[in-house]
């Protein structure tokens, strides 16, 4: 009899318990459904008081971590900039590193407000996944890495890879834009996946493949550090691919993109008004009229119309700095330089350039 | 002398060169063997190999961002562990000795190593250049070589000499292990490490001046080690009494609990939630199971027992998934627990008595714990996680064997109930978490628990990563389990009942011990799989000792360029494994040992 009891209870209280599951279940999806349709990241980010920013688990001088466990690097220092946009204190933020196949997932499942982390902008990635891209921060482009012992010059093509081993990482748009364009250019290629780049370069320099392919900021940087600048090649001139990396967020919360496009613009107007973070406190704002409005001089209702403070923009430069700073802090160590190359002003020909500030 | 030459002439006949096949085999695995070293010391003294990007990352390893000024925590949690680790050898105490003479043959064992080693070790190694040929330079040069010959020669001589004086003193095991412990912390204070240095501009000066260790890792080693000696001897004098072993037994368990949710996470404690939420809800499950245990007797509480522990469970049950503190739930969740047992083990009044303090103790432990675990933490790191390197390791490695063994226990009697429901939801939860792969599981937590939680309820990603880690690991330890109880003979069952014992009681004195004894190497591996696969979480966004080491050093450019030093610290990351690993199996054979397990 008591078992039996037992028995029936046990049922009753399953029964209870999934009746009480399925409605929470319910609750929470609709809950969900509410966060994201009426709240702008940015009410969200103001009310927690920190911004979640998507960063690489490691990528040289983009992300790193450093002995004591403080981040750094390019990709960031635009994070820092965009905390000090919003909070006027670039230290408020927290940064999540994430590994490329989880980056998407991570950003729509709201675990961070912005992604930047070397992310190539590209159709698919803007439209089927749910992304809204902001203002390219690196133009860079996929290059290829061989030895000049091998016969290979900063002249050649694709087409002189045939029947070489190329070494990339897997699962990457670099796999398929090698594969693709050693097929147009006829060269009959071993390709070698690794998971990492580092590896490749492990693989390259133990003479495992010929050729390594990726990024060519990382390409450059790998060269100076191993100080092989008159032994190994970076070829074609012309990259073949276009790798335009900037920040990343989700769809549809134009209030959140505009803070995030601004405060990246910022950093290029500033840069082309030569504002540094250690002159930022000196300029004459009533002689260049943009710059008073972009810093919040006057009213700054450019900036508090947005939802930021008067100052916003003041304190992403003071506080972080313009954009050729963070580019040469960050970069230039590595042995990647701003000028000529796409990524100098547009006065010098390159591609960084912003709206007006009006 | 001489004869002790003849001695091991004869051992070397008997056992290495018996026939020609075995001569054979000696010549050709230690060919093996010495080409195996030969090419790790290579590796590893190439100039090309730079050991600092290991030395110089050291407390990134260890706790990632932790911030600096909270390191007084890491350094009390690391010395708890020492402290109580002292008082229970102390407690403990081995009664084996051992005379000088076996401590020096001990030293000369180790020194004819690192002579061996030193030996052995290439001059040159091997370093490929930038135009992909294999240059071979000077890397162990003969100066250095004689520079640590002669000593290590001289240290064999001197440990051969003073062994064969047999000088008869006897130590006790436990006394030579504090001074074993005592030789790290001297060296400590000694010896100089290369260490790096920037210029003005930020640029690294070469050649690395050699400095003493920091006084910021000597001085707390030297703290602890102290502690360490001090409890050793209290717990030398305390070693005849039952009930401080008993107390520490119990506090080992709950000692990482504490450290993790109290010492190591700073939780933000808000006073008014303690006194209207915990303390009310303690005070109320306290009494509803003392008023149980105090009246189990009573013959109307006898008649509706089973009836009010269905409603318990019932009760439970339901809190587990709505919304109410989470304080509430583990408490009730204890109770039931406490309910189950209490008939088989309350009868007499003094029973009585012991069983109501051993339910309060552990329900404020569990209040205590709970509070600290539930509350956000006060330090503030710029990630997402104040655990991470050694810290996250560590907690998925002892959390994933805390709640997994009970659960696993739990699960492996439940699949060998008579009760078919109880069977058959212990047999699905077995079958369907082995059935999908860890890391499946992983993403699980990562992405789609959140939609499974009921509302309001969002745990930190890796209060989930534990959760699935507990499952996964519990259904293997529950298959584990399960083959142990299948090796105990009917006979012991058959014997249990028929002198009267409950199935709790059955379950517990006879049943268990025999069936967790027999399986001990298995349990022993699967903790160290569990230690192991910790690392696989780095796929969804935790780092771990292992991508600290594989991908943020490698990847570092400032201060200090170590681009590119990812396979000196993969060595680095595969010895420290290597230690923890081997010491666990180690300890577990001498388990085994003592259990006089085999012998049967």
């Amino acid at each position: 009899m008591s078992k039996k009891a037992i028995v029936s209870l046990l049922i009753l209280s399953m029964i209870a318990v999934a009746c009480a599951t399925e409605e929470a279940v319910e609750e929470v999806a609709v809950e969900e459904e509410h966060d994201h349709s009426d709240e702008s990241t940015l009410d969200e980010v103001i009310e927690r008081g920190f911004l979640k920013c998507g960063i690489s688990t490691g990528a040289t001088g983009f992300s790193e971590q450093a002995d004591d466990g403080s981040f750094g690097g390019f990709d960031v220092d635009f994070c820092y900039a965009v905390a000090a946009a919003v909070f006027g204190d670039y230290s408020k933020v927290e940064f999540k590193q994430l590994t490329s196949a989880e980056r998407f997932t991570s950003l729509a499942a709201g675990e961070v407000d912005v992604l930047f982390r070397n992310t190539t902008w590209t159709q698919s990635r803007d439209t089927e996944l749910g992304n809204d891209f902001g203002p390219t921060t690196y133009f860079d482009g996929q290059q290829l890495l061989g030895r000049k012992a091998d016969g290979i010059t900063e002249s050649s093509t694709l087409a002189d890879i045939d029947g070489l081993r190329v070494c990339t990482n897997a699962g990457t748009t670099t796999e398929k834009n090698i594969t693709e364009g050693a097929g147009l250019a006829g060269a009959t290629i071993e390709l070698v996946t690794v998971e990492a780049f580092a590896e490749a370069v492990d693989k390259f320099i133990a003479g495992e493949c010929d050729i390594i392919t990726t990024d060519g900021s990382a390409l450059v940087g790998r060269r100076a550090v191993n100080d092989a600048l008159n032994d190994w090649v970076i070829f074609p001139t012309s990259p073949i691919s276009k790798e335009p990396l900037g920040p990343t967020y989700r769809s549809n919360d134009s209030e959140w993109a505009d803070v995030v496009n601004w405060t990246v613009y910022a950093t290029i107007i500033a840069d082309e008004y030569g504002v540094t973070s250690a002159n930022v406190d000196s300029v004459d704002t009533d002689a260049l009229p943009e710059l008073g409005r972009l810093f919040g001089a006057n009213d700054g209702e450019l900036q508090t119309k947005m939802g930021l403070s008067a100052d916003a923009f003041y304190n992403v430069i003071k506080q972080v700095g313009n954009y050729d700073q963070i580019y040469s802090r960050n970069l230039n160590p590595l042995g990647l330089f701003r000028e000529g190359g796409a990524n100098d002003r547009w006065t010098n020909g390159g591609l960084i350039y912003a709206p007006p500030a009006r | 002398m001489n004869l002790e030459f003849k001695k091991s002439i004869a051992w070397m006949r008997e056992n290495l060169f018996s026939s020609i096949p075995s001569s054979i085999l000696t010549v050709a695995t230690s060919f093996f063997v010495l080409g195996f070293f030969r090419g790790l010391f290579g590796f590893a003294m190439a100039s090309d190999k730079d050991w600092l990007s290991v030395l110089n990352n050291m407390q990134l390893y260890m706790v990632q961002a932790y911030p600096e000024e909270d390191f007084i925590r890491v350094w009390i949690s690391v010395g708890l562990a020492l402290v109580f680790a002292g008082m229970s050898i102390g407690l403990w105490k081995s009664t084996e000795e051992s005379s000088l003479s076996e401590v020096f043959s001990k030293f000369l064992r180790v020194s004819l190593a690192f002579l061996f080693f030193t030996v052995v070790a290439p001059t040159f190694s091997s370093v490929t250049d930038n135009d992909g040929i294999i240059q071979t330079e000077e890397s162990f040069p003969m100066e250095t070589r004689l520079q640590l010959l002669i000593p290590s020669a001289i240290l064999v001589v001197v440990f051969f000499v003073l062994k064969n004086l047999k000088l008869n003193y006897k130590f006790n095991k436990s006394d030579l292990l504090c001074f074993y412990l005592a030789i790290p912390i001297v060296l400590m204070w000694i010896i100089k490490l290369p260490t790096i240095q920037l210029d003005s501009s930020n640029q690294r000066i070469f050649p690395d001046p050699l400095m003493p260790i920091a006084d910021t890792t000597k001085t707390p080693w030297t703290i602890i080690f102290g502690l360490f000696l001090a409890f050793y001897f209290i717990g030398s004098r305390f070693k005849d009494s039952k009930n401080i072993k008993r107390t520490m037994s119990i506090s080992w368990v709950l000692l990482p609990l504490f450290i993790f949710s109290w010492i190591f996470k700073k939780p933000e404690i808000d006073l008014p939630t303690i006194l209207g939420q915990d303390i009310p809800i303690f005070i109320g499950i306290f009494l509803i199971g003392a008023l149980t245990i105090t009246f189990i007797n009573n013959p109307v509480v006898e008649k509706y027992f089973s009836i009010y522990l269905g409603v318990l469970i019932a009760i439970t049950g339901i809190a587990l998934f709505i919304s109410v503190p989470i304080l509430l739930k583990s408490a009730l969740l204890l109770l039931v627990l406490f309910t189950i047992v209490i008939p088989a083990v309350s009868s007499s009044t003094k029973g009585k008595r012991n069983l109501i303090i051993v339910w309060g103790v552990s329900l404020f432990t569990l209040s205590v714990l709970i509070r600290g675990g539930s509350s956000d933490t006060q330090i503030i790191v710029q990630q997402q996680s104040i655990f991470g390197g050694f810290s996250l390791t560590w907690l998925l490695a002892i959390f994933g064997t805390y709640v997994s063994f009970p659960l696993g226990v739990l699960l492996a009697l439940g699949r060998n109930s008579k009760l078919p429901i109880v069977r058959l939801v212990c047999t699905g939860i077995i079958e369907l978490t082995r059935s999908v792969p860890y890391i499946t599981w992983l993403f699980f937590a990562s992405v789609t628990m959140a939609v499974f939680l009921p509302e309001g309820v969002n745990f930190e990603l890796v209060v989930r990563v534990l959760m699935v880690t507990a499952f996964f690991s519990g259904a293997y330890f529950a298959e584990n389990i399960r083959g142990g109880l299948q090796s105990i003979p009917k006979g012991q069952y058959e014997a249990a009942d028929a002198i009267g014992m409950s199935p709790f009681q059955k379950t517990s004195l006879i049943v268990m011990p025999q069936a967790l004894r027999a399986i001990i190497p298995t349990l022993v591996s699967s903790a160290i799989t569990a230690f192991k696969d910790s690392s696989l979480v780095t796929i969804i966004g935790l780092i771990d000792f292992l991508t600290i080491g594989k991908v943020i050093i490698g990847t570092q450019s400032i201060p200090v360029n170590f681009v590119g030093h990812d396979r000196e610290n993969l060595l680095f990351i595969a010895f420290f494994y290597w230690i923890f690993t081997f010491t666990l199996s180690r300890r577990s054979m001498k388990v085994e040992k003592r259990l006089g397990l085999g012998e049967r």
